[in-house]
């Protein structure tokens, strides 16, 4: 029998992992659209923590900014630029 | 070969990272907890903040954070938010000389996205105004707060001007002037509020303190903690309301200049000083 502390803290790794994860797409992603969708599901996975840490205020503005007005502005920044990343050819 | 050693990254660094956790887990970090001399302070917040029985020590507001935010810790808050007020301006002042405003005769139904997107976007609007409105006003009840609340509310003009053009949210009143407006009001309302108890005190000849809140030892003077019972943690809900109105309006005016169609103002960013 798992005991409810145990289960917590898997989530909490859980989440962390898939923030990672999402970061480090988000680093090698060359489509900068799909970027800052990984962005936002480390966004996403960090707003769960800090419901599941008890920091609601935190929280609260967390969401709004990570996963609203963040990604705006990129976007807004993207549609004014180049979608594609330039560089080296794989 | 290049797929590869992506994989072979990002399974090192899983590793690691899951590695690093069970490390911590298993109190390779020493203690786990801060030291007690460290937490004496978290007793000392929780227990004034709200404690109708320590009248000279207490916030009167149930939420200890929006408590530690604008009353123990207030002036950070007043700096945080001059801060972010200047960062509003110099993107204004980079921006200078543009005007958001329509052409004349211009259909809006032509732009924007479908009928249903805008129909269910009308409704969420309401939705997310009235949320972070109830987030801005309960701040000192519950979770949430002036920031909070503003930075929800900004998603409101955002929605708007990505589903319905710039030129409707130009034409329904979400104008950089406008948005100005409301912001300087939210900071005099700010500025005002923290000299509000000092002034109070200078007309009734008590003694105040610049950023008080509810009476003191040696000041025996503040606004009303309840109104009609409930906690209104005197200067919280004000600043509360003022931060709000700063902080809508600053993201709204920012989200305006991006959203700025280069064309139309190709010539005001090249033509140097930006001035006619």
């Amino acid at each position: 029998m798992i005991s409810p502390e145990t289960l917590v803290f898997g989530v909490l790794a859980a989440l962390g992992l898939i923030s990672m994860v999402a970061t480090f797409m988000a680093v090698l992603e060359r489509d900068l659209l799909k970027a800052v969708l990984f962005s936002a599901v480390q966004s996403t996975a960090y707003a769960f923590m800090f419901y599941i840490l008890m920091a609601p205020d935190i929280l609260l503005v967390y969401v709004p900014v990570a996963v609203g007005l963040y990604p705006a502005v990129i976007l807004f920044l993207i549609k004014k630029t180049e979608r594609f990343e330039g560089g080296e050819e794989e | 070969m290049r797929r590869a050693y992506k994989y072979a990254v990002l399974t090192a660094m899983i590793v690691s990272t899951l590695a690093l956790a069970l490390a911590a887990s298993a109190g390779g970090l020493g203690y786990a907890l801060p030291f007690p001399a460290v937490r004496n302070l978290a007793y000392w917040y929780l227990r004034t903040t709200y404690n109708p029985f320590m009248p000279k020590f207490t916030a009167s507001a149930p939420e200890a954070v929006t408590a530690i935010v604008w009353d123990y810790r207030g002036l950070d808050t007043l700096f945080e938010t001059s801060v972010f007020f200047l960062a509003i301006i110099a993107s204004m002042a980079l921006m200078r000389g543009i005007e958001v405003r329509a052409p004349e005769s211009i259909n809006l139904s032509k732009y924007g996205m479908s009928a249903i997107v805008k129909t269910v976007t009308r409704i969420t609007v309401a939705i997310i105004l009235a949320a972070s409105a109830s987030i801005a006003l309960h701040g000192q009840l519950t979770p949430g707060g002036g920031f909070q609340g503003g930075a929800t509310a900004a998603v409101a003009p955002l929605v708007i001007i990505v589903i319905f053009s710039l030129y409707f949210a130009v034409g329904s009143g979400i104008k950089k002037k406008s948005m100005l407006t409301l912001r300087t009001l939210g900071l005099l309302g700010i500025g005002v509020t923290s000299f509000a108890v000092i002034v109070a005190g200078l007309i009734l000849g008590k003694a105040a303190y610049v950023f008080q809140n509810q009476p003191k030892e040696a000041a025996p003077i503040g606004l009303p903690s309840h109104i009609l019972g409930v906690p209104m943690g005197g200067t919280l809900l004000l600043f509360n309301i003022f931060e709000f109105l700063a902080v809508a309006a600053g993201f709204t005016i920012v989200f305006l200049l991006l959203s700025v169609p280069e064309e139309s103002v190709r010539k005001v960013l090249e033509g140097g000083e930006g001035h006619d």
